[in-house]
């Protein structure tokens, strides 16, 4: 059964696969529970004993062993599950040596702002391209390391991109990179997963992600269009 | 109790005007009308607030710790009943300051039930009605009424620890005090331990809120990532602080319908002891994508993980309590087998979310949402449920019925899995949390998920309607229930020497006590029980 939406990312796998090792670990452990929670319900129904055996488990005792050992598989189930987990962990949160594109991603009241670094690659320059409004959409490459600066302009938000996994919370005062590598041309919803106020429900915007070539001449046009209303401007 | 239990059914409206809603969306609700989205919001808020708050605190510790301690360990009452009454009344205080906040200008609280800043602060800065983001009334109410509450705790859990060490009956040494008594008083150990940095951050959010203080604001040298750290460091105990007096009551139910000595007494009690300590080195992990150093998080994710294994040992040796006894299936033990039933489900589901990796994907989603209601739910309702219908009879002097008993659990089981079980997947299917109308949100507003809402819907409003058979039972055979028996479950503990209901001073003659508590099929003794009062031949 499906019961992920489409993965997009490197790593989006990575998370899907994690789910099934544990549950494949806590799975087999809650069916043994409840085998020890419902059996004696049925063997031990005071209709067919005549008297409880007086079995204490204190420590020590040869019954205390047994949910001792029980306990150490427990452990050891979770050392496994933390050892397999680390590295999917260290994939989101440790940036690639390569950078190729870069934006910044600002949550506010209530939608994002993403911002293009211009021609020259720099931010906070006056060719960067900010766009600012409700539904509106970031176009990233395909197969490219794409960096976000997370950044939140009022109240704490989240940046989640479902088909991504990724998710990762925006707070005042604070920068954070993340990355995304898409894996699958498409537009994907951008949703903010922290309550941030009466129209928390409305903040969508989306990702386009495109190949190469669509992505250069969109870029272009975007740029272009930024040096013409400069110029007019001035 | 009482204001509890009306205080759940504040609760449980909230929940079902929200959750029709979701399954409804934009509809006319019943009994309700239109829900505004910063209705909604508020809505949600403050269902988590009470039904932690003022329903889980006053039920489980509050009323089942200041009727317990005293007659378990054979004291006549409290060590300070006058304390006791205060705390009841600023108990009462803090619950009516918060119904009030539904009725000031601009509503309640609207920033979930974390209240974090500087959605909870920005009220001050920017109050016009359009930005009703947080509002400077509802959320000054709030703190000063969660703040009150917490006093009470706090005068309630010093009684509880004082009558614990000073009032116990000759003979009722530490290592036979019953686990119930053990596992509230530890509960309070862990709440007292834990509250003191919530309030200080609540405070600061009060004066950011009133006083115009910066210590969130980053543009004026604060962090909002504080508060969550304050606040987790409270929040993450609180779930232990809710959960032990659940687990002591199963302590003394499984043993008595077991007709076996409760297994691992001691070892229980190290148990709690230990996962009390870690309980308070985990709180981080709700705050895994809140932008905390990857390595930190690592720790907390350990330190998470790690915490299954104390209580792995505490149900196991509930289970073992079972293995080999004479077991009678009765209303109460089917609350405390429900519990222990449900509560795996919530606590194996915690492993995914402790672990820190898959938490990037399901923090904030319905699968959070699913996971703590596993938790929560059976631990405050489904305990509060075994301990009310086994001692009730003590408490009144009453029978109740047990037909309507075993209805109202089984109406109540499989309605709660019908809320539930079905929002794991909508949360995995990437539904996040606190979203009014998810119309919005085409790439999860898609089959099966809708179709799961109105079964989560409707299963709640069930599982509301169940509780009337409750009420019932509980208002008929108070008025006009069968007259119980001293002892109707021969069981050991001290509470069931005294008369039902236990007249004023509890005993008649004060109790002395000759041995532990779950000394129940001893070889060579004539009946399987042995009352810890009744001296050796």
């Amino acid at each position: 059964m499906n019961i992920f939406p489409e993965s997009v990312s490197t790593y989006g796998s990575g998370i899907d696969n994690l789910f099934w090792l544990i549950l494949a670990f806590a799975g087999t452990a809650f069916v043994i529970s409840l085998f020890l929670l419902l059996y004696p319900l049925f063997k031990n129904h005071h209709t067919r004993v005549k008297r409880a055996s007086y079995i204490t488990g204190s420590l020590g005792k040869f019954h205390f062993k047994l949910v001792a050992v029980a306990m150490l598989i427990m452990a050891m189930s979770d050392f496994i599950i933390l050892f397999a987990e680390h590295s999917t962990w260290e994939a989101f949160t440790t940036l690639p040596k390569q950078k190729d594109v870069e934006y910044i991603v600002t949550g506010r009241q209530w939608n994002w702002i993403f911002t293009y670094p211009g021609r020259d690659g720099v931010f906070g320059t006056a060719d960067d391209v900010v766009i600012d409004e409700p539904n509106s959409e970031l176009h990233v490459p395909i197969n490219k390391n794409a960096f976000f600066q997370l950044k939140a302009k009022d109240v704490v938000h989240s940046f989640f991109v479902v088909n991504t996994r990724l998710k990762q919370d925006c707070i005042p005062g604070r920068t954070i990179t993340r990355w995304i590598n898409f894996t699958k041309e498409g537009k994907y919803d951008i949703s903010c997963a922290e309550i941030c106020g009466i129209a928390h429900t409305k903040m969508r915007n989306f990702i386009v992600v495109e190949s190469n070539e669509k992505y250069d001449h969109f870029i272009d046009s975007l740029y272009n269009q930024q040096a013409a209303t400069a110029g007019n401007q001035q | 109790m009482i204001t509890g239990l009306f205080m759940a059914l504040v609760g449980g409206f909230l929940a079902y005007v929200f959750r029709y809603n979701l399954a409804f969306p934009g509809e006319s609700i019943p009994l309700f009308g239109q829900l505004s989205a910063g209705q909604y919001n508020q809505f949600i808020t403050n269902h988590g607030l009470i039904m932690v708050f003022w329903v889980g605190m006053p039920l489980l510790v509050g009323a089942f710790g200041n009727f317990l301690i005293p007659i378990m360990i054979g004291a006549d009452d409290m060590a300070f009943p006058k304390l006791n009454m205060l705390s009841y009344w600023f108990f009462l205080t803090s619950a009516i300051v918060l119904m009030i906040s539904f009725f000031v200008p601009g509503g309640a609280f609207a920033g979930g039930w974390t209240m974090y800043p500087p959605l909870s602060v920005n009220g001050y800065t920017d109050p016009s009605p359009s930005f009703l983001s947080a509002i400077f009334y509802g959320s000054s109410l709030m703190i000063i009424a969660v703040a009150l509450e917490f006093t009470a705790i706090l005068m309630g859990g010093i009684n509880y620890l004082v009558t614990t060490i000073n009032k116990r009956a000759p003979g009722m040494t530490p290592f036979r005090i019953p686990l119930a008594v053990w596992y509230i008083d530890i509960a309070t150990v862990i709440f007292m331990f834990s509250v003191g940095p919530l309030v200080a951050g609540a405070f600061m959010l009060l004066f950011d809120i009133t006083l115009g203080s910066g210590f969130y604001d980053p543009a004026r040298g604060g962090d909002p990532v504080l508060f969550q750290h304050l606040f987790w460091f409270f929040g993450h105990p609180e779930v232990y602080v809710l959960l032990l007096p659940t687990l002591g009551v199963l302590g003394e139910i499984i043993p008595v319908f077991s007709r076996k000595p409760l297994f691992g007494y001691k070892p229980l009690i190290v148990l709690s002891l230990i996962s009390a300590v870690l309980s308070v080195v985990v709180w981080a992990h709700h705050q895994f994508i809140a932008g905390i150093d990857p390595r930190m998080a690592t720790f907390f994710s350990v330190a998470t993980i790690l915490i299954s294994i104390p209580f792995s040992g505490i149900f196991l040796s509930l289970m073992a309590t079972l293995w080999g006894g004479k077991i009678k299936i009765t209303v109460p033990m089917s609350w405390a087998l429900g519990m222990i039933g449900l509560f795996l489900v919530g606590g194996f589901t915690g492993l995914f979310l402790g672990s820190n990796a898959f938490d990037i994907y399901a923090h904030d989603t319905y699968f959070i949402v699913a996971h703590f209601h596993y938790t929560l739910f059976p631990s405050v309702f489904f305990g509060f449920f075994a301990a009310f219908y086994y001692w009730f009879p003590k408490f009144t002097g009453k029978e109740l019925n047990k037909a309507l008993g075993y209805i109202h659990f089984w109406l109540t089981f499989i309605f709660f899995n019908g809320v539930f079980f079905v929002l794991f997947f909508n949360g995995l299917g990437g539904q996040h949390r606190r979203i009014y109308n998810y119309e919005m949100f085409s790439n999860v507003a898609i089959e099966p998920y809708i179709t799961f809402e109105k079964i989560a819907t409707i299963s709640a409003i069930c599982l509301i309607l169940s509780q009337v058979i409750f009420l019932w039972n509980f208002i008929v055979s108070w008025a006009a229930g069968r007259k119980a028996e001293k002892n109707p479950w021969q069981a050991n503990t001290l509470e069931w020497v005294a008369d039902s209901p236990p007249p004023h001073g509890n005993f008649h003659t004060a109790p002395k006590v000759y041995r532990g508590a779950y000394e129940y099929s001893v070889p060579k003794a004539s009946e399987d029980f042995l009352p810890q009062n009744l001296q050796a031949d």
